[in-house]
């Protein structure tokens, strides 16, 4: 693949990734008011719950992987902040992956954990090249983390890709937590359980 | 806290852990979806970017035929000291500025020479926010009448990276209307490296005894490009 075939490629995951974050968001608010909403929620949650780890892997896995493409076969330097943001992202692929492999959900605080960290450092870069002038006015030389390197869609950078794959791996934990039938006698919650405190 | 079992199970492979998930039998097969969208995508990326295409960052369009964006720049007296916005004194004012000779983009002779006129020479490098930022600014205080009769403003572009955004910069300039003289510097930046250059936008000012006035980076507003080029005694 070219490299921009592979931005594309990242671009349309991270629209994915969004969508899916953004379905999960309003599921969560409306199905507290909305019966139809939390019957479609706990629908997807008991699809989606059982492969949540496996599938949080995959995001953290494919963001590392483009992460890599981009600064070794592409040549996009990382920045300062995009080190940052390595930081969190790789370790979770490593960690989800075991995890995954393990099926233990008590990797959930860790995973969420990494993602916590990685969410606002993403957001914060992207705020940063949108709007340049919130660090200060000018360019380092070197590498600024203001250079925009990918702009597809007319809003989708390296950053936000970042951001939505740890939103998306924070809802996939979330999701797993909350619906996972064993999670062992440190966290989760039984499904039934959870339909019934919805009902109440 | 209770501490966990930890022994497992013979023979079980990976199953799950004691106090894991156990797989759930009869369960869709989302991970397998969720591969398959994958590849999909990628398909449709390849697809749709079989005629080339850039890396998604913003080009600023295509140069001009025979324009180059690096020229061979020849440098002549002592280089500055690297600039320190931080500094409360700058020890390159004072001193006498290097002399650059070199091309524009097209490749007409540009002289950036001691002696003659005060001048303010503005550093911009295509692939900085700030100097996209700024360009358009000093156009407008340009074009105001901003910059007093008898103060010269010549432009370097250095820094010139093909796999960075906004290239190339002759195309970026000329979009932007530019109209004050550009020197293209040389793939080196040694334009900007004699001139101690270390953030962008820069701003070097030199009297007409070729002494350096002042120095300044960032981007500067129409009062305060006032305000830098006052600094000037036409």
């Amino acid at each position: 693949m070219s490299t921009p075939a592979v931005t594309l490629f990242l671009a349309l995951l991270t629209v994915g990734a969004q969508l899916a974050v953004a379905v999960a968001v309003v599921l969560a608010l409306t199905g507290r008011r909305w019966p139809a909403a939390a019957r479609l929620r706990h629908g997807l949650a008991g699809v989606v719950a059982p492969q949540a780890l496996q599938l949080a892997f995959l995001v953290a896995l494919v963001a590392t992987l483009g992460s890599l493409y981009l600064s070794e076969v592409a040549h996009f330097t990382p920045c300062v902040l995009c080190w940052y943001q390595r930081a969190a992202m790789y370790p979770l692929a490593v960690v989800l992956g075991l995890a995954a492999w393990r099926r233990d959900l008590a990797v959930r605080p860790y995973g969420l954990a990494l993602a916590a960290v990685g969410l606002p450092i993403s957001v914060y870069h992207y705020l940063l090249e949108r709007f340049p002038a919130l660090e200060a006015g000018t360019c380092d030389p070197d590498n600024p983390c203001t250079l925009l390197w990918v702009w597809r869609f007319h809003y989708i950078s390296i950053p936000l890709m970042a951001a939505s794959a740890f939103a998306l791996v924070a809802v996939l934990l979330l999701v797993a937590s909350a619906a996972g039938p064993a999670a062992g006698p440190q966290g989760g919650r039984d499904p039934a359980a959870l339909a019934g405190a919805e009902r109440t | 806290m209770r501490k966990q079992p930890t022994t497992r199970r013979q023979g079980a492979g990976p199953g799950p852990a004691p106090g894991r998930t156990p797989a759930a039998p009869g369960r869709a097969p989302v991970v397998a979806i969720a591969f398959v969208v994958i590849l999909l995508l990628g398909v449709v990326a390849v697809v749709l970017t079989r005629d080339g295409g850039s890396a998604g960052g913003a080009t600023s369009g295509t140069a001009a035929p025979g324009a180059e964006e690096t020229r061979p720049v020849e440098v002549s007296g002592s280089a500055l000291p690297p600039f320190d916005d931080s500094a409360s004194s700058d020890p390159a004012v004072g001193t006498t500025a290097p002399e650059l000779r070199g091309k524009s983009f097209d490749g007409r002779p540009v002289a950036i020479a001691n002696g003659g006129t005060p001048k303010a020479i503005l550093f911009v490098t295509h692939w900085c926010p700030h100097c996209r930022r700024e360009v358009p600014v000093v156009k407008q205080w340009l074009d105001s009448g901003g910059l007093p009769s008898g103060v010269g403003l010549v432009t370097v572009s250095t820094s010139v990276s093909p796999d960075r955004p906004n290239y190339p910069p002759s195309a970026w300039l000329a979009k932007a209307g530019w109209a004050p003289p550009v020197l293209a510097d040389d793939a080196g930046s040694s334009a900007a490296r004699a001139f101690g250059l270390t953030a962008f936008p820069y701003f070097v000012l030199v009297d007409g005894g070729g002494k350096v006035v002042a120095r300044s980076s960032g981007e500067l507003g129409p009062a305060a490009l006032t305000a830098l080029v006052a600094k000037l005694k036409p």
